[in-house]
């Protein structure tokens, strides 16, 4: 069933309607056992107990004077967080998620930026909040996730839920949003090395969860094992989970992926092509052991679907998987795009393409440039108009990637236009970014950052003067050692693991810019 | 601790036993990818009875990095 929602409210609203008590999401938690040991059990939240927590933490937002403002949800993937953004969506105020792995310097800059007046946090990003409290002056507000927290001032999230609840019937009326309103404010690297905020849409976001008939079956399990703050996760998983009455599995931990999939038996799971090749490489290992009995062992009996976005995915995986029985659907989006631009789904497949169109969606090839328009196209970038006019054009956006369409309606890519480099776990970075920040040190007179064999390597010509000035006898080793401090405060997906030293500078262009390429 | 790592390092990367040294990298040296690794931790979480941080696991790089923070955690 699938029916087309213009507000992320209408949405969550039509889904409670329909799915009410049954299971929204689960998840796992940690307690005591008979013999005193610690236990991992499987709790549920239902669609009514979701819709009337998220209603209450919207009320609450508006009894702090919240509603219309932006505010951060920061954490891992869990119901809080869940509640905590249709709370936020549902009641007129614009979300902003932010990347839990960001170190608390860069976090606080976004959150400047993208002014946030209230921060929701759990308790592993206590420390961010403690000190977005003494650096961001517009920040009224810090909600923690648990009870108990030492951040100073902050609100208990739950608590907030539970008062607004007990007198939500004497309170104002909240006011709905509509199609055209700001729900959400997401963070994307940018080739200019600072990261955009892309403004989506309750229609923006809705829409592209909705629009497309995926043929899943309410009750479907799906198995939530990427990051939240991405729009994939947040659109595919979440808003496109709930829409048709699936039961939202939460995986808890990179870690425990295998395990989880044990305990939560899911029907599908979305992933980034990196996990794809991981269990590849696991059911290729097995080969001796019959395909049903592996498949069974590894993913359930049960198990189906794999959807694989963010990245390239070799088509042979697609072959592999098909010989146990599991369809892998590769599609193609951007955060700009809300942001499925196109998938394959099992109704129309083509191997080696990225499927068709969204019905909402309009594809048109510009010098070889893949460019879409539609309900799902962002707004802008949020205070950032020159970027914004680059992007877009007379409603148009240009995507940066290359590609074309084949006489079905099949969508292929080619290549990017962008130097942004695309890691396998779908992961962007931008090579500028990473090259600025080693610039800085004296002992590196220029630098290059390029994906190598699908690690980040950095190319680096010395400022020999300097080396010799300093009496640095060992060139390689000093500039490694600086990449190893570089990495030290860097995400694992920005991390530099490849090291290659010059003995003569770059090639320049007229503009006095390194050649890339 | 180390030999019990190395036991489990072989059956997610091809590399002989004998070529796994403490100051290996895993990524740079071994050939995981960050989602192998996330696995691999996640089955010695098993092995040992041990429940291992994320955020810590992302700053391991070498064997013996994780060998004593395996060994801290089981202590």
């Amino acid at each position: 069933m699938n029916e087309l929602r213009s507000t992320i409210y209408e949405l969550l609203e039509k889904a409670e309607e329909a799915y009410g008590p049954r299971d929204a999401i689960r998840y796992k938690v940690k307690r005591a056992g008979e013999n005193g040991k610690r236990e991992t059990a499987v709790e549920a939240r239902t669609y009514t107990q979701l819709k009337n927590d998220s209603g209450n933490f919207g009320q609450a937002l508006l009894d702090l004077g919240q509603q219309g403002k932006h505010i951060a949800v920061l954490g891992a993937t869990s119901y809080s967080w869940i509640t905590a953004y249709f709370g936020i969506v549902g009641s007129g105020s614009v979300a902003v998620p932010l990347d839990a792995n960001l170190p608390a310097e860069e976090l606080c800059e976004l959150l400047d930026r993208a002014d946030v007046t209230a921060l929701v946090f759990d308790e592993t990003k206590a420390e961010t909040a403690r000190r977005a409290r003494e650096q961001c002056p517009k920040l009224a507000y810090c909600i923690a996730m648990e009870e108990g927290s030492d951040v100073p001032g902050a609100l208990f999230f739950w608590k907030l839920v539970e008062e607004a609840g007990r007198k939500a019937a004497a309170s104002q009326e909240i006011l709905r949003p509509r199609p055209e309103d700001l729900a959400t404010i997401m963070f994307t690297s940018g080739t200019t090395g600072k990261s955009k905020g892309v403004m989506l849409t309750h229609q923006n976001l809705a829409e592209n969860a909705t629009a497309l008939d995926m043929g899943y079956e309410p009750g479907t399990v799906l198995m939530s094992v990427l990051p939240i703050h991405h729009a994939y996760c947040l659109s595919m998983d979440i808003l496109k989970g709930l829409s048709v009455g699936a039961v939202i599995c939460i995986n808890d931990s990179l870690l425990r992926v295998a395990k989880n999939i044990k305990l939560f038996e899911p029907d599908m799971i979305l992933m980034v092509p990196l996990m794809v090749e991981t269990l590849a490489k696991k059911l290729e290992d097995a080969s001796l052991i019959p395909a049903p009995i592996l498949k069974a062992k590894v993913f359930g009996r049960q198990f189906h679907t794999i959807c694989s976005g963010g990245a390239y995915l070799n088509p042979a995986y697609i072959d592999l998987f098909k010989r146990f029985g599991i369809t892998i659907l590769q599609g193609y989006g951007m955060t700009e795009c809300a942001p499925v631009i196109s998938t394959n789904c099992k109704s129309a497949s083509r191997p080696g393409s990225i499927g068709r169109p969204m019905p909402n969606c309009q594809v048109q090839i510009v010098e070889e440039e893949i460019w879409v328009k539609g309900s799902s196209v962002m707004q802008g970038y949020y205070k950032m108009p020159e970027e914004t006019a680059e992007a877009l054009e007379d409603g148009w956006l240009k995507t940066g990637d290359l590609g074309y369409i084949d006489q079905d309606g099949f969508l292929f890519l080619t290549g990017r236009k962008k130097n942004l480099i695309i890691t396998k776990n779908g992961e962007n970075v931008s090579p500028e970014e990473i090259e600025n920040k080693l610039s800085k040190e004296r002992l590196v007179a220029e630098v290059l950052v390029r994906d190598t064999d699908g690690v980040l390597e950095a190319e680096i010509f010395p400022d020999l003067e300097y080396a010799a000035k300093k009496r640095i006898k060992d060139v390689p080793a000093a500039l490694q050692k600086l990449i190893d401090q570089y990495n030290e405060g860097a995400p694992l997906y920005k991390r530099i693991y490849g090291l290659k030293v010059r003995e003569v500078e770059f090639e320049k262009n007229t503009t006095r810019k390194i050649k890339r390429f | 601790m180390f030999e019990e790592l190395v036991e489990i390092i072989v059956n997610y990367v091809e590399v002989r036993k004998e070529d796994i040294k403490p100051e290996s990298r895993f990524m740079e040296d071994l050939g995981f990818t960050s989602f192998d690794f996330m696995s691999m931790l996640g089955e010695v979480e098993d092995t040992l009875d041990v429940e291992i941080d994320q955020e810590k696991a992302a700053n391991i790089r070498t064997v013996q990095e994780a060998a004593d923070y395996l060994a801290e955690l089981s202590r």
